[in-house]
């Protein structure tokens, strides 16, 4: 009776899968003849051109694995814990920093990625990773104030526009603490990596004063609200900004006077990589004015690849949102790891939260 | 009359839930035609998610990974689970208080913590992170959830007819396998419903303990929010519901007379 | 079956292998401190317990154990007509009932909540029928509070509710209610006298199984209270995804799990009180 019908959909269900598994092996199993390579590659989702990838597998027979993290933290738990068998990993800024703190990362053998010299100069050896030795950046950007001009008439320039009673309830936050605060430091004229408490306690006290105003904090859908019209200002990342814009025309980004946030994600390779060579080349592959090129149009971020701009189409190069974080870069202000400071912005971020 | 009223209303009632059930998906099925890559408003209408669709090789991958692993996960938690579900019920245990400890604190352990208290397990012992050790996670968080399901069948369960067996000398392997087993039934199948439904929705725990190449459907979604998440999966999702619904029919086709044969003889 | 008891066995040896042993880990954990940079460091200190006990961190809690509070009545304002609805189908349709049921929960949760969000923001489905409609001249603020929060609660944790007590509506004897029937009983009180005491273990696994989840959500506080509201789901993924403070969060999330073990206990308690009463009834019955 009922065992039976349930039955019958778990089996048609099950099918399903060995069916898709098929397909799937099928069309994996037929090039590997000579023993592909493998290269376990552990990034953020969606984060290359799919054309890209495959033109790596075909010019090194080999395989990339591609599995994906949503969070920083999640991908320092793991490549601590050890044993995730990761060959290339793209950890953010302040996240390299702490990650080579931690002893974690392979210094990278420069020689085999002559194509990092096709980076902009300012960006090859930033604050994270003085040296550069460990990491190579791939994607960056810059926090800045994103609005709607159809709510908002003029042209925001300061961080303080953000607490302007006009736009109660219309207000959207960053959901990172870090970002908010920073943001309300540099408000202040502090660093965004201040661990002063004084300091600290000025911009909490401003942060109390614009909780009500908030109608969200979001950062993974942050694009949507504003595609949407529920929020009409705040603070979004500039390639965000880029992909907001292209859906809804009457957006706006600008970098505030006071300064802001650079963030970065990068390459790097994890300790004891088995594949490190060919995650490597892979490093070097990506940095082909050519490829690169091709790989920043499909994602949309800014491709920090100076080589590749007479490769790019006119639109990519064009974008207003784009343009203002590499206009304003010099604006920008690294997260450091703050460490044990991170206890108080925590502390503070909770509060903030209650506040109804 | 007025006991038929009473009965429309209540089914009236039980509808508008069903419908608050259905009205995301329906947005959602209706997005999955949207002819905008981030999703958030409509923008025409297109079939090109379902069309790309075909051709993702990572979607495919991760949703025979999410079945495959929900379905060994059901199996292995239900059969352990309806087996740990008897013997409490049955019997006086010595350390019931560790028992039911050992029962309940999986549920009330945040996922988070009960992903990365794995995460350190299976890297202290060395156990390559993998399929394997997603099925590993899956079964020990579906197994609590199982044991309370059918406990709760069990409690209410007469126990007048296996006594009535044994009375008749039925042996302890015949009480159980046609007295007790289809008496508890269906405290088992929604048992392994609800691992079912725990399993293929899961990506905090399998996060943590999944490897190289065993991305599985919630993980891969649960990435893609950073940059939006693709209409294909709104895509996938339409597929995935027609097709179980339309199983069901079929099924329901399949077997008419067998129900209300046994129907009858209730 | 007189080794029946053994059957306990299998899974009691799973859950001590990959749970009971992980969990001496977070316990240690608990009572460790950290190093700048989140390393753990076992010397052992009750400062992440003491932290727990600031004003802060109790409303969080208060708040938490309210919102769960309401979230597993209003599931069992929804999910126990339902149950019953789906027992009175004819019994062909009751199995397909149940998987109708259980559907939605099988489609990715996220890509579900962000369709609510599509239905309930200012420009959304609701607010656009409504202002259409002139019923409202401004949009409605459906989402991003605490209602919203609810909302998304009770959707995520429906089916916990309706399959427990399914099971048990579903084995309840007709002959009692036809019985009381006969004896002149209305139906409601038939219902509350009988029905409703008999179902009490499928309503107490139910309640249980959403009162738990619902302590320790933290997507949808994220996506439907626009990360405004703090409860303490949200609390502890911070403290392992942005504070770094693994001790800490650990130590919280020990705390929610004997406060809730507790709550669980005492819940348990009633219900027997009242089953015992159940249980009376069907005697004279």
């Amino acid at each position: 009776m009922m065992k039976k019908r349930i039955a019958v959909v778990l089996m048609g269900i099950f099918a399903i899968a060995i069916l898709a598994m098929g397909c799937g092996s099928g069309a994996k199993t037929q090039p590997v003849k000579s023993e592909p390579q493998v290269l376990n590659l552990f990034s953020w989702a969606d984060n290359f051109s799919p054309e890209v990838l495959a033109a790596f597998e075909k010019k090194y027979n080999c395989k990339i694995n591609y599995d994906v993290f949503a969070n920083n933290e999640e991908l320092l738990a793991k490549i601590q814990a050890g044993g995730s068998q990761y060959d290339l990993i793209q950890p953010s800024d302040y996240m390299v920093s702490t990650m080579i703190k931690l002893n974690l990362l392979e210094k990278l053998d420069k020689n085999k990625i002559p194509n990092r010299n096709n980076i902009v100069k300012n960006l090859q050896s930033p604050a994270y990773d003085p040296t550069g030795d460990y990491s190579v950046i791939y994607t960056w950007g810059m926090t800045g104030i994103v609005y709607n001009k159809k709510y908002v008439k003029e042209t925001p320039t300061s961080w303080a526009d953000l607490w302007n009673p006009a736009y109660k309830g219309r207000v959207i936050l960053l959901n990172d603490n870090r970002e908010v605060f920073g943001m309300a430091l540099k408000k202040h004229g502090f660093s965004n990596n201040s661990i002063d408490k004084d300091q600290l306690d000025t911009a909490f006290a401003d942060l109390k004063k614009l909780a009500p105003s908030v109608l969200a904090y979001d950062t993974d859908t942050i694009k949507q609200k504003f595609i949407a019209e529920e929020g009409w200002i705040g603070t979004m990342w500039s390639g965000d900004a880029s992909f907001t814009y292209k859906d809804n025309k009457n957006i706006g980004f600008i970098i505030p006077k006071e300064g802001t946030v650079i963030w970065a994600d990068t390459f790097a390779i994890p300790k004891g990589a088995k594949h490190k060579d060919l995650a490597e080349k892979f490093i070097n592959f990506m940095y082909e004015p050519k490829i690169s090129a091709q790989n920043y149009e499909y994602i949309g971020y800014n491709d920090p690849n100076e080589k590749a701009q007479a490769f790019h189409s006119k639109e990519f190069l064009s974008d207003p949102m784009l343009k203002v974080a590499v206009d304003d870069v010099k604006q920008g202000e690294w997260l450091k790891d703050i460490g044990s400071g991170l206890t108080l912005y925590d502390r503070y971020w909770t509060e903030l939260k209650t506040i109804k | 009359m007025k006991k038929n009223w009473r009965s429309s209303a209540l089914f009236a009632y039980a509808l508008a839930i069903l419908a608050f059930l259905y009205l995301p998906l329906l947005i959602l099925t209706l997005y999955s035609f949207n002819n905008s890559r981030i999703n958030a408003v409509w923008a025409g209408f297109t079939f090109d998610w379902y069309l790309a669709l075909l051709h993702n090789r990572r979607v495919i991958e991760a949703l025979t990974n999410s079945l495959v692993i929900a379905t060994i996960s059901t199996i292995i938690s239900t059969v352990l689970g309806t087996m740990a579900a008897l013997a409490l019920n049955r019997y006086k245990f010595k350390y019931k208080a560790v028992i039911n400890g050992l029962l309940y604190l999986p549920i009330l352990i945040p996922e988070i913590v009960m992903g990365l208290s794995l995460l350190v397990l299976f890297s202290q012992a060395s156990v390559p992170l993998g399929k394997s050790t997603l099925i590993l996670a899956h079964i020990t968080f579906c197994l609590s959830f199982v044991i309370i399901t059918v406990n709760a069948r069990l409690e209410g369960m007469h126990k007048d007819l296996e006594q009535a067996a044994s009375d008749l000398y039925a042996t302890p392997w015949q009480t159980f396998r046609y007295i007790t087993l289809p008496l508890a039934l269906p405290g088992i199948v929604a048992g392994a419903l609800i691992a079912f439904t725990l399993s293929i929705d899961d990506f905090i725990i399998s996060f943590f303990v999944a490897g190289p190449n065993s991305t599985t459907l919630p993980l891969y979604v649960y990435a893609m929010v950073k940059r939006g998440i693709s209409p294909e999966i709104n895509a996938l999702s339409t597929v995935l519901m027609f097709t179980t619904i339309s199983l069901i029919v079929i099924a329901q086709v399949l077997q008419p007379q067998h129900s209300t044969a046994k129907k009858k003889t209730e | 079956m007189k080794n029946g008891k053994i059957l306990v066995a299998p899974a009691m040896l799973w859950l001590s292998l990959f749970f009971a042993i992980p969990m001496f880990i977070v316990v240690a954990v608990s009572f460790a401190s950290r190093t700048p940079y989140g390393q753990v460091i076992f010397n052992f200190t009750l400062a992440n317990y003491q932290r727990f006990l600031e004003p802060l961190y109790i409303r969080i809690f208060i708040d938490t154990v309210f919102t769960a509070f309401v979230t597993t009545v209003i599931t069992f304002a929804m999910g126990y007509p339902l149950a019953y609805c789906i027992t009175k189908l004819p019994h062909k349709w009751q199995q397909p009932g149940l998987i109708l049921v259980m559907i939605p929960f099988w489609i990715n949760f996220l890509i579900r909540s962000y369709a609510w969000v599509i239905i309930l923001r200012s420009q959304g489905l609701i607010n656009t029928l409504l202002l259409n409609l002139g019923w409202i001249s401004q949009p409605l603020a459906l989402l991003y509070n605490d209602y919203a929060v609810m909302l998304g609660m009770v959707y995520a944790l429906l089916p916990f509710m309706v399959l427990p007590i399914y099971v048990s509506i579903e084995q309840l004897d007709a002959r009692l209610l036809e019985a009381a029937s006969d004896l002149g009983a209305m139906p409601f009180t038939a219902f509350r006298k009988i029905t409703f005491p008999l179902t009490l273990p499928g309503v107490a696994a139910g309640s249980i199984l959403v009162f738990i989840s619902a302590l320790g959500m933290f997507v949808v506080p994220d996506v439907m209270g626009g990360a405004k509201s703090a409860l303490i789901g949200n609390l502890i993924q911070n403290q392992f995804l942005s504070a770094r403070d693994w001790p800490f969060g650990s130590a919280l999330s020990i705390v929610l799990a004997i406060l809730a073990l507790v709550l669980i206990v005492l819940y348990y308690k009633a219900i027997q009180k009242q089953e015992g009463g159940g249980r009376n009834e069907e005697k004279l019955a």
